[in-house]
This record gives C-alpha cells, sequence and structure tokens, in this order.
C-alpha cells in the first residue's frame, strides 16, 4: 500500500500570549502525495503561516504542538528523536519563505548558500557542489550564473532574490516544496514570472507544492487543490476548479466574491464584515457565523465539522442551501446585510 | 561579460566608508599612535627608563621636546613607550573578552535552557562585583603587571560581549534565512558560525571600540594607583601619578600623557561611531 507523502492528522497548536492561550490551530488534517499542488488560503490570522511552521517544528518559542500527528513518507515525526526527525525534515522538504531578503544570509555570497547543503550535508566535493549550485541557478532562471555565483544577496533585486530562495529550497532535492506567502512581495510582473517559475519546476523535477498565500489568482494559477482555512480551520477543501466555481461554504464565497473582477464592473468591491473572532476565546457555533449572510440558529450553537456534503468538503451546516439566502438577502456593494 | 558589475566585491570594499569622514580621522589617529608605539626607537634615542640627575625637570626644549621628569627621564621617549605598554594591554585585555564573551553567548543563546539560565546568573554575579576591589585582589594574588591586568578585566570584561552576542542572536535565531538553514539539516556549528556569528558579531565590534578605551583607563587608573605595570617601565598611568607633584610648576609632566589617553580614547570612539553607521545602516 502506498502512503502519501505527507500525511497530517487533526492537528492542535496553541500559542501563549499575554491575552491567554491562543488557539492557533484547531485540528486540521490533509494528505498530499508526491507531485501535488495544494495552496492553502486565508486572512492574515487564519493559521496558515503556523500549520506549515508545525509541520517543520519551526513553531515560535510560545507554541506547542497540543495534539495530531504529522506522517512524511509514511514515518510519523512524533516516534522520531530530534536530529532525526530534523534530518527527514531536511530530506524531504525545502521552504520559500514570504520575504527573500530575510531568507538569505546578507553576508555569503548566494552561490555559497546554494552551494552549502551539498557540499555540508550531502557532503559533495566543493567542485560538485559548486557545479549543482550553477545547475540550480541556471534551473530557476537566473542569468548568468557563474558570475552571479560571487554575489552578495543585497547585490540583486528582489526577483532574483526570490530565485536564489527557491534553488537553494532546491538544493536538498526535496520532494516537496512549502512556498509561504513567496510572491507577496513581488510586483505583479515579478510575481508571474516566479509562478510560473514554481509551476515549471513541479512539471520538471516532480516536487510536490504546499502555497500558503491570501492571494485567490495565484493559487487558481499554480494550485490543483485548495485548502481555505479560517480561524484555525479547514472550512473548505478540494479541487481549485470546484472550489471556484462552486464553492461550498459561505466564507470561501464571501472570499471569492470580494476578490476584482474584470469582467463585471461594480462601483465598490465586496468585502467581509467584521474581524475574524478571537481565538483566545473559546469558539461556540461556527467561527463565521458572526459574518456570515446566512447564519441561522444552529450556527452559533454547534461547531461544523469538514465533511462532504456533494461538492467541495466543506464545514458548513447549510452548504448546499446558504446560495439561496441570497436571493432573501440582498448583499450590499460593501458586503453588509439589508 | 560585465562580470565585473555583478562580481562580489571585497568586504572592505562592500562596507563603503564614503561620507564618513570621523571614521577615517579616528583609524589615522590611532594608526598614528601605533606608528609612534611601535616607532619608539628609531623617534626617540634616549632610554625611557635612563636617569640624567644633572637635567632634572626641564622644561620642554630641543633636545627634550616635552622636557624631562624629576628623574631627568626624557617626557616625550617616555609618552612614546608608554604608549605600547598601555595599546598592547588595551587591545589584549579586550581580545580575550572579545572571544570569550562571544563564544559564550552564542552558544547561550541558541540553546537556551539551563546553560542560558545559569550562564545568566554566573553574568549579573559579575556585573554586581565591583571591578576595582576584584582587580586589586588578582594583582595581590598574582602580582602586578601586565598579566594581572588583562586577567582582572577578562574576568569581568567577558560578561558584556555575552550580553550582547546573546541578545542578537535571540533576535537573529527566529530570522527566515536562520530558520532555513536549520530546516535544511545542516550541522548546528555550522549554522552557528557562518549563518549567526557573521551577522550578531557587528555590535560586539562596535562594542570592544569603547571597551579598549574602557580598559585603557583600567590600566592607567590602576598604574596610578600603583597597582599597574612596576615602575619604571614607561607607562601612562604611572606617569601622572609620579608627575602630579608638579602640576603647578612642570604641567606638562602629569598633563602630557593624561592628554595621550584622552586622544587614545576620542581615536577609539570616533572608529566605534562611524562602524555604527555604517553596520547599522
Amino acid at each position: 500500500m502506498t502512503h502519501p507523502l505527507l500525511s497530517v492528522r487533526d492537528l492542535h497548536v496553541e500559542i501563549d500570549t499575554p491575552r491567554g492561550l491562543l488557539k492557533a490551530i484547531r485540528g486540521i488534517s490533509l494528505d498530499l502525495n508526491a507531485g501535488d499542488s495544494l495552496g492553502i488560503v486565508g486572512e492574515s490570522g487564519s493559521g496558515k503561516s503556523i500549520t506549515l511552521k508545525a509541520i517543520l517544528g519551526l513553531l515560535p518559542k510560545n507554541a506547542r504542538v497540543t495534539s495530531g500527528e504529522i506522517f512524511l513518507d509514511g514515518v510519523s515525526l512524533n516516534s522520531l528523536n530530534a536530529p532525526k526527525r530534523a534530518e527527514l525534515l531536511a530530506e524531504k522538504i525545502g521552504i520559500v519563505f514570504q520575504d527573500a531578503i530575510a531568507a538569505l544570509n546578507p553576508v555569503m555570497t548566494v552561490g555559497n548558500q546554494i552551494a552549502e547543503v551539498p557540499r555540508r550535508r550531502l557532503g559533495w566535493s566543493k567542485e560538485k557542489s559548486h557545479q549543482r549550485a550553477i545547475e540550480l541557478m541556471e534551473l530557476v532562471g537566473i542569468p548568468e550564473a557563474e558570475a552571479r555565483f560571487h554575489v552578495y544577496p543585497h547585490q540583486l533585486s528582489g526577483g532574483l532574490r526570490q530565485r536564489v530562495a527557491i534553488a537553494i529550497a532546491l538544493s536538498g532535492n526535496p520532494q516537496l516544496i512549502f512556498c509561504d506567502e513567496p510572491t507577496t512581495a513581488l510586483d505583479v510582473t515579478i510575481q508571474a514570472q516566479v509562478l510560473r517559475l514554481l509551476m515549471d519546476l513541479r512539471l520538471k523535477e516532480k516536487t510536490g507544492i504546499v502555497f500558503v498565500t491570501h492571494d485567490l489568482a495565484v493559487v487558481n494559477e499554480i494550485c490543483e487543490d485548495i485548502n481555505v482555512m479560517y480561524a484555525g480551520r479547514f472550512v473548505e477543501s478540494g479541487g481549485v476548479q470546484e472550489c471556484f466555481q462552486n464553492p461550498s461554504h459561505p466564507y470561501a464565497y464571501s472570499l471569492l466574491k470580494s476578490a476584482p473582477d474584470m469582467e463585471h464592473q461594480v462601483e465598490r468591491l465586496f468585502s467581509i464584515l467584521g474581524e475574524a473572532p478571537d481565538l483566545t476565546k473559546a469558539v461556540n457555533g461556527c467561527p463565521f457565523a458572526p459574518r456570515c449572510f446566512a447564519v441561522t440558529e444552529i450556527c452559533r450553537s454547534s461547531e461544523p465539522e469538514l465533511r462532504n456534503q456533494g461538492g467541495p468538503f466543506s464545514a458548513c451546516h447549510h452548504s448546499s442551501t446558504f446560495k439561496q439566502s441570497l436571493g432573501a438577502v440582498e448583499l450590499t456593494a460593501d458586503g453588509g446585510q439589508k | 561579460m560585465s562580470t565585473n558589475i555583478i562580481r562580489g566585491k571585497s568586504f572592505t570594499k562592500k562596507l563603503n566608508f564614503n561620507g564618513n569622514g570621523s571614521f577615517y580621522f579616528g583609524i589615522g589617529l590611532i594608526t598614528f599612535l601605533i606608528i609612534l608605539a611601535v616607532a619608539a626607537p628609531l623617534i626617540s634615542h634616549f632610554d625611557p627608563t635612563g636617569q640624567d640627575l644633572l637635567n632634572t625637570l626641564v622644561p620642554p626644549s630641543r633636545q627634550h621636546w616635552l622636557g624631562t621628569d624629576q628623574l631627568g627621564r626624557d617626557v616625550f621617549t617616555r609618552i612614546l613607550y608608554g604608549a605600547r605598554i598601555d595599546l598592547t594591554i588595551g587591545f589584549a585585555a579586550v581580545l580575550l573578552p572579545f572571544i570569550i564573551g562571544t563564544t559564550l553567548g552564542l552558544i547561550s543563546g541558541w540553546f537556551g535552557g539551563w546553560f542560558d539560565s545559569l550562564l545568566m546568573r554566573i553574568v549579573d554575579t559579575t556585573i554586581a562585583f565591583p571591578f576595582y576591589v576584584l582587580a586589586i585582589a588578582l594583582v595581590f594574588v598574582v602580582g602586578p603587571g601586565p598579566k594581572a591586568i588583562i586577567l582582572a578585566i577578562t574576568l569581568v570584561g567577558w560578561v558584556a560581549y555575552c550580553r550582547i552576542i546573546r541578545a542578537a542572536v535571540l533576535v537573529a535565531k527566529e530570522l527566515d534565512y536562520v530558520h532555513a538553514a536549520k530546516l535544511s539539516g545542516l550541522p548546528t556549528a555550522r549554522i552557528l558560525r557562518k549563518h549567526l556569528l557573521p551577522n550578531v558579531i557587528s555590535q560586539a565590534i562596535i562594542f570592544s571600540m569603547s571597551d579598549i578605551v574602557l580598559s585603557i583607563l583600567a590600566i592607567v587608573s590602576l598604574g596610578y594607583l600603583g597597582l599597574g605595570v612596576p615602575i619604571p617601565t614607561a607607562e601612562w598611568g604611572s606617569m601622572i601619578q609620579e608627575g602630579q607633584a608638579y602640576i603647578l610648576q612642570q604641567w606638562w609632566i602629569p598633563t602630557i600623557p593624561g592628554l595621550m589617553v584622552v586622544v587614545t580614547g576620542f581615536g577609539l570612539s570616533l572608529i566605534g561611531d562611524g562602524l555604527v553607521k555604517r553596520l547599522n545602516r
């Protein structure tokens, strides 16, 4: 029997804050096979980045995984001691961060940073690692790679820096790349180039991608599957096409609706009123209920589980019917309910 | 190909000190002092400890540029030879604490845990301990001389570097490139050496500039108290102490060594400020 490359089971993460214990992730599960591309979408504070950090063991000191299990290539990370776990993670997963300048060591040449893992971890010779670094730089589309080997990060443009960061992520031959909003800090044309690069890499190198972002258009372009995250849980999960055409959670629906549309001119963009719930307090009922246009009595008392209700998996009591309430409650341009 | 344009420049070029005149002035000043100290036998033909009891307390003249002291020793010569002692001990007494403090701070900040707690308590205790009491005690144990001074300054001085580096590591270890290095499975020693150390050390280097000033002051103070380098070796502190009796008639005898301390401190401070400007941008 084959097992998924990455499997997360009912993960919970809590963060100690001055305001109290914050339940940042409240039970998420996901499966990822080799070569898959998964987008995790949500607003700030929904727990996207924490999910990645929890899997990678990079949680800050005040945060910890309280329950749940992570399997990497069929091996439970809980069952390994720290060095073994680090070794397995290093072998399987590479990471690309949002801010490429923070993700590169400012006092080390980019070539040496890319060659470091082959040289130090894989134990390759100096020449071979150097050669590999040049190859990787060419693979990620850095022109004049040979000469740029000796350049420091601050001498490169933002787009090139992010390419270097991707090359570093690839340098250990991972089967999976975690991308934590890698295009958010880039301007639109560079963003498109970097996305194209990631897509090419997926096809060429068969590298799986987990892409965390708040940009739906990016997910649409690069991912096959999508998980919409809200208040520390996945509220909608399925194929990108399916989710975009037929969202089955009011939050996902509202997110899509609030993205600008080239075809229909509107005076004001749709927006979701209110704020995400305070996760230091206990969540009663559906966390989206206070902001939902289709809210009913049951939403305020019991929290729905993510389940198959026809269409994408959805954590909504009314996943098949909420759109009908749209007729009754006319949405105003600013998303309020009349 | 335009390789020149995109080739990495050397580290010094990268620092680019343009528009930082006071930094250059500081470097010039200290270099000048070091040259004076190194070339002392070439500049002056007098013996720094050679007495000439027929020519005591002579005012500045063409033969004795800064006059002579109560034993007829040439003050200018003693200033030069004093620079040798004071600068050497000053730099040496900073190097050791720098290395020890940086290493311990790096380890303590990175690993945390009981080692960190223990080390920080030791640091607190050391800071609470009066320096001169420790120095005087050590001089009695080890015997007066450079060794005791360096030992005393090292025993106390490392804590500052330890704290500076530890604080910087606590910030730096949450940066993405350190996370990435950690995640990519590199050995911890390499992450510390290549990814953390070069990025946290600038604060310590800047502090070390003012620390040299402080150690020179400490040497001079100990010399003044008669606990420094034993007389008759030329040393600024003991020169001030010996000369203070003549401050009203032969003011140059105690004043010039004092001014030398001030100039050295000034030069090092300028270098420190210049480094702050460049490294902290």
